[in-house]
């Protein structure tokens, strides 16, 4: 009863459901947990990085001029990112997709640029530095995975703040989530005439 | 699902085939770039919410089959180069199965107005 409520109108699934929400934050933390890893390894402070295929390659990818462009090496800004998705997936209750918006496009804009920048990051191992890193790649695998499965809560966010448009229904107040700005159910709609 | 997996593979392959079939620039910087990308958009389309992404391989899969000619590839890289191109354009227009829906998709932020909101 309660499922069929929370599913945004014309959906088969509640993108904003536990079971579709879960997988996401238990992967985008195991993405955690391999860029703090590598991010001790470029911190220094363990010496060593685990490397099963490509011998220097992790080694020569993670010391690269290229990792440390920024004040930070790269794998402290992937950690940070994985956090990010992973708090901002679990945050939020089964309606989130309509109560907290902003939330959800807090959440998709966190997923986006993460998978862009690990591709990124995937052609220039060996293009810029002749080799590839295995703990590296797993990430990248971890950080484009999680785009398809997060991404269909932003349309139903979206779509709803469309609705509250139509309905001339402050979209600024439905993006935090205020109470007023739900818009009318469909059948109240055509009943009352709403909506002009 | 099937044409998503050929096509990660595919992807793979690109990453691997200058190693494997030892072959140099500009094939294999080439190859280095767009097989790490039509893996990601592959990867992304599995998810039935955002499956017409898969186009993104068709021009992908088109600019591999014409690069060996406007860029000089050794034979091999070229035979490589033009097999994965055909293959990600034709991975690319294999939908595969939508069995959800979402309430009119992407598209439907971009029309004017929901004809069934306006009805009443």
């Amino acid at each position: 009863m309660a499922s069929e409520q929370q599913r945004p109108p014309g959906w088969t699934n509640n993108p904003s459901a536990w079971n579709q929400r879960l997988p996401i934050v238990a992967v985008a933390l195991a993405g955690f947990g391999i860029a703090t890893y590598l991010s001790l390894f470029q911190l220094e402070v363990i010496a060593a990085v685990w490397e099963p295929f490509f011998g220097n390659g992790s080694r020569r990818v993670l010391t690269s001029s290229l990792s440390t462009v920024l004040p930070v090496p790269d794998a402290v800004l992937g950690a940070f990112g994985y956090l990010l998705d992973a708090v901002t997936g679990a945050i939020g209750g089964k309606d989130r997709w309509r109560r907290m918006p902003w939330i959800v496009i807090v959440f998709g804009i966190a997923v986006g640029p993460l998978g862009f920048i690990s591709v990124l990051l995937v052609i220039a191992q060996p293009v810029l530095f002749g080799s590839f890193c295995t703990l590296c790649l797993a990430s990248a695998v971890i950080s484009v995975a999680i785009i398809g499965p997060a991404v269909d809560e932003s349309l139903a966010s979206l779509q709803h703040l469309k609705r509250v448009k139509q309905d001339g229904v402050s979209v600024w107040r439905a993006f935090w989530g205020l109470r007023m700005a739900q818009p009318q159910p469909a059948f109240e709609r055509v009943s009352s005439g709403a909506g002009r | 699902m099937w044409a998503r997996v050929a096509s990660i593979a595919v992807g793979i392959w690109l990453m691997a085939a200058p190693a494997v079939l030892a072959y140099g620039d500009p094939a294999a910087t080439n190859d280095r770039i767009f097989g790490p990308t039509a893996a990601a958009f592959a990867v992304i389309a599995m998810s039935q919410v955002v499956r017409a992404l898969r186009w993104a391989n068709l021009p992908i899969g088109a600019w591999l089959v014409v690069a060996p000619f406007l860029i000089g590839y050794e034979t091999t890289a070229a035979v490589s180069s033009m097999a994965s191109g055909i293959a990600l354009a034709a991975l690319a227009a294999v939908r595969g199965q939508v069995s959800d829906s979402f309430g009119g998709g992407w598209i439907s932020l971009l029309r004017a107005n929901d004809g069934n909101r306006k009805s009443a």
